[in-house]
């Protein structure tokens, strides 16, 4: 099996069988999975922050890092392995978005991210399936390009499938 | 086992816990002063030989990505700054002692020394955001400490991390450090102030570990710098750096906001620019373990 292991700000997709992609402790921040059922492909991407214009320069080095610039980069990715450009037939699925406990507005990016990634997917005409999002615990994603399956994993809790 | 043996073994842990090297301790010492001189920090380094080696292999890590060579230690103290000085001296003999899973918290090996740098990164960052002037070194300081409780109190917790969520989950507790304090009779403040005084810490570092996540029960006075690393802790938990089970399982205290002032933007900025320092001075960090 082969992994392919996303930072902050990293997208990839895969239709190998074979492959699995995993991101790791999302606190705030939210992995966007994209599942292809026609093409058998699978792409995520580690979303840190909603808007790039707080940092254009760093939009340009790593576009995965905020929901407007990693989003449309994500959906070209998937289409370079056949899948539909504009999303048509995938399936979403959102996982993280945690914040502190008795968290303000300021502190609470997890929500603007989440509110950020869909208003980006609507403007696509596309929506998430399924959503594991919010609360106060960190969250791993991973996911096998052979079963489709996400799943979440959180220390102290059983790993659940979304 | 009852509290009381509990604290008994709890206090043993402290005694036996290794001590920092006497050039990190010097090096806390005189960085604790507010009317410290960048020289003294460069003199104490000039005195250890080792410490030397390992700034210089540092700072002309390809990390730091320096064109040219920097062979004199007056060089690399003013390049790194005081803060990792004291960061390296400190990484340095508390490799182990920080550096291991915390069982505890379903932790990682090396997990407790990420949250330490990434509070320490934040920590200063959000003292530029103070109402009043603060020393943001001291505040990277005191971030790379304020967890050290963790270290000795999860072998105490081992095996009680599913438990302490769910009752946290069902709201039975309210946050982890309560849940600590349920299970063995102490919290990681609470042992990690312990072990700074066993450590001869400056008093500004040892309060700041024990009250990182109530700054409202501190002295007036230290009450700003405290909020910076409690800010900083919180930071790294958003950021994907906490140490395990009790990740975001703490309270934001509000009162924050009577010393600093950010924005959402500023926010969203800050743990952006934390995350990339922590990504560089984490790869930096790295090349003191080749060999």
């Amino acid at each position: 099996m082969s992994q392919m292991v996303l930072g902050i700000g990293d997208l990839g997709a895969s239709n190998h069988p074979d492959a699995e992609i995993k991101t790791y402790a999302l606190g705030s921040c939210i992995a966007v999975v994209l599942l292809d059922p026609q093409t058998r492909t699978v792409g995520m991407v580690h979303i840190a922050l909603p808007e790039s214009k707080i940092n254009l320069v760093k939009a340009k080095e790593k576009p995965g890092y905020f929901a407007d610039t990693g989003l449309p980069l994500l959906l070209q990715e998937m289409a370079r392995h056949g899948c539909q450009p504009k999303g048509k037939g995938l399936i979403i699925k959102l996982a993280g978005g945690a914040a502190i406990m008795d968290h303000n507005d300021t502190f609470n990016i997890g929500k603007r991210n989440l509110l950020a990634i869909k208003k980006i997917l609507w403007s696509y005409g596309l929506g998430p399936r399924s959503e594991d999002v919010g609360g106060t615990f960190s969250r791993t994603v991973s996911v096998s390009v052979r079963t489709g399956e996400v799943i979440l994993s959180s220390p102290g809790r059983p790993n659940w499938k979304i | 086992m009852t509290t009381s043996n509990l604290h008994a073994e709890i206090a043993r842990a402290i005694q036996a816990a290794p001590l920092l090297s006497p050039i990190a301790n010097q090096l806390l010492q005189v960085t604790a002063r507010a009317d410290h001189e960048m020289k003294e920090v460069i003199d104490l380094v000039k005195c250890d030989s080792l410490l030397t080696a390992r700034l210089l292999r540092v700072v002309n890590s390809s990390a730091m990505g320096l064109v040219h060579q920097i062979s004199s230690v007056d060089h690399a103290v003013s390049y790194l700054g005081e803060r990792l000085v004291v960061g390296i001296a400190i990484a340095e003999c508390t490799n182990e002692f920080l550096g291991k899973p915390l069982d505890g918290y379903e932790g990682e090996s090396g997990q407790l020394w990420r949250h330490e740098l990434f509070t320490a990164i934040a920590s200063r960052a959000v003292a530029r955001h103070a109402r009043a002037p603060l020393p943001a070194d001291l505040a990277f300081t005191a971030g790379l400490l304020h967890d050290i409780g963790k270290a000795i109190l999860s072998e105490f917790l081992r095996g009680t991390s599913r438990e302490l969520v769910a009752d946290i989950v069902r709201g039975d507790t309210a946050d982890y450090l309560t849940g600590e304090q349920e299970r063995v009779g102490l919290d990681h403040a609470e042992v990690g102030f312990e072990l700074a005084r066993h450590w001869k810490l400056p008093e500004a570092l040892a309060q700041v570990i024990r009250h990182h996540h109530h700054p409202e029960t501190a002295e007036a006075e230290l009450r700003p710098l405290i909020y910076a690393v409690h800010l900083g802790d919180i930071l790294a938990m958003m950021g994907g750096q906490g140490t395990g089970s009790d990740s975001m399982k703490y309270h934001l205290r509000q009162e924050y906001a009577e010393h600093f002032t950010m924005s959402k933007d500023d926010l969203a900025l800050l743990l952006l620019e934390c995350s990339e320092e922590f990504r560089k001075v984490e790869a930096s960090l790295a090349s003191l373990k080749e060999t």
